[in-house]
């Protein structure tokens, strides 16, 4: 059996949805990160679900790809929030505003 | 050929040169050496070019200027016996005062400056001489006009001095650019610029179409030439040294507008009505010089108004169509009037700077050797009998008598009038400063003669010389003459030489004028020599403003400041005041003013918070795939 596009479709809307509102409601800046992999991985489902539906296999690739960038973005954003966190003695990202207008 | 004529006018330019790149560097005996020797070389070259051309006219291209299409300009040069005259001329005259100079100037540590400017001076002025082509010329014609500006203006400290330079240079544009018009005129109705092929091609032209190009040629000469309506900058002009007046605005670059029209006589000729328009253009300008010359009080504006009155006497000539008389007064009047204001020169000196004649006199016993100098060139100036004046002055008389049209009887009958004055003024100028008491208690600086060097007057005496007996260069042949310049000249384009007066009529005029030259020198004697004043009675008032009418040059400048710089001033006031400070620059503040306050809004945007940013990008990209989902679902894309 097979799950209706529509039905991967709606899961990764709404991963993407919570990831979203993950990272635009936190202040913690470990809490952003993870609404940003959230959102990432609704967005492999869709490519997954596309792969399926059309019986090709471009989308799972990126899929992988996504997967890919999504652990290099981690890294270098953990080693940021590391810097950050040294200089600051904080994660908030709500300190961090020497460029507010 | 091509090498003498190629150094003539490439040295002075070389010495130029020299002294503007390194003559800082280089002594003061060295500075003077070059700027007199280059000078010097050019007039011993200018001999050599006039004793080997005979009367040949020489056509040659020195190199290749410029191109663009059809249109090709050469560096080309023309030597006929015009220009030999008037290259020998200029060259001699500019080693003289060249020399002179180097006396003058000792005082002064601009130096490098005056004698780099006085040997570009040179070379613009024999480019002018022995240029092929009008753009050639053109070079010329503008650089002689920017020597005389920078030299006018040499005591740059001096506000007048500086006006003055800037007046002289911005009236005598006002010429340029008619000869600018006169350039492409001929370049589009004759299709070629050089010189000989202008003048061999003008006969083909309407009255109509040479009429309009010379009228061009006659305005460029009128700017250059200091005649009205553009007299005004000469006067002012002698806030420079002297020897830069003596040279540039009395002996060569005033008559380059003369010389101007004698080169492009052909085209000139083809219309009466603008030969007419010269020939009246002279004569107004001979009454105007010699009347406000008659009642000046500053030595050198004696001489300019004179100068202007003379060079007027050379329009009319050209306009009766007497090209040799008019080459030969110019001649007459480069020796006399540049002795005359290097003479001055050496009085002002003497008198530590004293220009006003009122407070010279009695000068004949503390300079004797400037007195005979002086005497020479007022005499050729003032036409007394065999100095050169008196035949130059008197062959332009009689061309313009003998011309068949009624208004040149009238136009003889003004000049006449107007000759009588010259020797007046010349020699109230004369008795003034070389007779009567030194005014020694009317406050007149305690004179020095022995403070200037003998070198200055030595240098003098050739130009003595020729200012008297230059009247052999063309004596007539009722004087046992035989016309050698007439004849010289006869292979100049559209010169008709020969007057064909009868020997009578040309004794006539002679002992007439003779007679009344010496009797306006012994008017001149009662009225200045013996200080006889005419009676003060009535007419006091009239003549008082009929003295400031001359004193002030007709108030040609008033006229001018009230007619054209007021408006002109106050135009350019309303466009920078109102239209472009209170309109353009307005507006432009208005608008960054509208983007400043812009500004100032949106930054409130950048609150610091990152969650913000990050709603506002999901936001803005919600909106954006919004409208093209709408784009998609209506206009089916």
């Amino acid at each position: 059996m097979t799950l209706p596009y529509t039905h991967m479709l709606f899961l990764a809307i709404l991963l993407f949805m919570m990831g979203a509102a993950c990272a635009m409601t936190r202040k913690s800046l470990f809490m952003i990160l993870i609404g940003v992999e959230v959102m990432l991985n609704a967005a492999g489902i869709a490519f997954v679900a596309a792969a399926m539906r059309w019986l090709d296999m471009n989308g799972q690739v990126m899929a992988l790809f996504v997967m890919t960038a999504a652990a290099a973005e981690i890294a270098v954003a953990l080693a940021l929030i590391v810097c950050v966190q040294r200089r600051t003695l904080s994660t908030n990202a709500d300190r961090f505003n020497l460029l507010k207008g | 050929m091509k090498p003498v004529l190629f150094l003539l006018i490439s040295l002075p330019l070389l010495g130029a040169l020299i002294l503007a790149l390194i003559g800082r560097f280089l002594s003061r005996r060295s500075v003077e050496t070059i700027a007199c020797t280059s000078v010097a070389a050019a007039f011993v070259l200018a001999l050599t070019a006039f004793l080997l051309s005979g009367q040949k006219a020489h056509s040659l291209t020195l190199a290749q200027w410029f191109t663009a299409g059809s249109f090709q300009v050469d560096l080309e040069l023309y030597y006929d016996p015009l220009a030999a005259v008037m290259a020998l001329m200029v060259t001699f005259v500019s080693s003289i005062v060249h020399l002179y100079s180097v006396a003058y100037m000792r005082h002064e540590s601009g130096y490098t400056r005056y004698f780099c400017f006085m040997n570009l001076f040179v070379f613009a002025m024999l480019v002018i001489v022995t240029a092929g082509n009008l753009v050639f010329l053109y070079l010329g014609w503008e650089t002689v006009g920017l020597c005389s500006y920078a030299l006018i203006g040499f005591w740059y400290e001096k506000p007048e001095a500086a006006n003055a330079g800037t007046k002289a240079f911005v009236v005598t544009r006002l010429g340029d650019v008619a000869f600018g018009i006169a350039i492409a005129l001929c370049w589009f109705s004759l299709g070629h610029l050089s010189v000989s092929g202008i003048n061999d091609s003008a006969a083909g032209l309407s009255s109509q179409t040479a009429g309009i190009i010379g009228f061009f040629l006659l305005l460029a000469a009128i700017g250059k030439s200091a005649q009205l309506p553009l007299a005004v900058w000469l006067p002012d002009a002698m806030a420079g040294p002297t020897p830069v007046s003596a040279l540039i605005h009395a002996a060569t670059m005033v008559t380059a507008g003369v010389y101007l029209l004698m080169r492009f006589f052909p085209i000139i000729q083809g219309s009466p009505i603008l030969m007419a328009v010269i020939a009246c253009v002279g004569v107004i300008t001979i009454c105007f010089g010699a009347f406000s010359a008659l009642v000046q009080k500053d030595i050198k504006r004696i001489l300019a108004y004179s100068t202007i009155s003379q060079v007027g006497y050379m329009f009319l000539a050209v306009g009766a169509g007497d090209l040799a008389g008019s080459l030969f007064h110019l001649i007459a009047h480069a020796f006399f009037k540049s002795l005359l204001f290097l003479a001055a020169g050496c009085i002002i000196q003497a008198l530590h700077e004293e220009q006003d004649i009122f407070r010279m006199g009695g000068m004949r016993q503390k300079m004797p050797h400037l007195f005979w100098l002086f005497l020479a060139g007022t005499a050729s100036l003032g036409a007394v009998p065999l100095t050169a004046g008196f035949f130059s002055k008197d062959r332009i008389l009689l061309a313009v008598f003998l011309q068949p049209q009624t208004g040149f009887k009238v136009l003889w009958a003004i000049a006449a009038l107007a000759a009588i004055i010259t020797p007046l003024y010349a020699f109230r100028l004369f008795f003034i400063v070389f007779f009567g008491k030194s005014h020694a208690g009317a406050g007149q600086a305690p004179i020095s003669p022995a403070s200037i060097p003998n070198r200055m007057i030595w240098v003098l005496w050739p130009l003595a010389f020729f200012s008297v007996f230059a009247g052999f260069f063309n004596l007539s042949v009722n004087c046992a003459g035989n016309e050698w310049l007439v004849h010289y000249l006869a292979a100049v384009p559209g010169a008709a030489m020969e007057l064909h007066a009868s020997p009578k009529m040309e004794s006539a005029m002679q002992m007439g004028s003779a007679l009344i030259t010496i009797i306006m020198v012994i008017a001149a004697w009662i009225f200045y020599g013996l200080r006889i004043q005419p009676s003060e009675s009535g007419e006091a008032a009239f003549r008082n403003k009929l003295n400031a009418l001359f004193l002030n040059g007709f108030y040609l400048d008033r006229l001018y400041r009230t007619w054209i710089i007021t408006p002109y001033r106050t135009t350019a006031g309303f466009l920078w005041q109102k239209v472009d400070a209170g309109w353009v620059d307005a507006g432009l503040a208005q608008s960054a003013r509208f983007f400043l306050d812009l500004a100032e809004r949106l930054r409130l945007w950048t609150t610091g918070r990152i969650s913000q940013y990050v709603s506002m990008m999901v936001a803005g990209f919600t909106l954006i795939l919004c409208s093209l989902t709408v784009a998609w679902w209506v206009f089916q894309i």
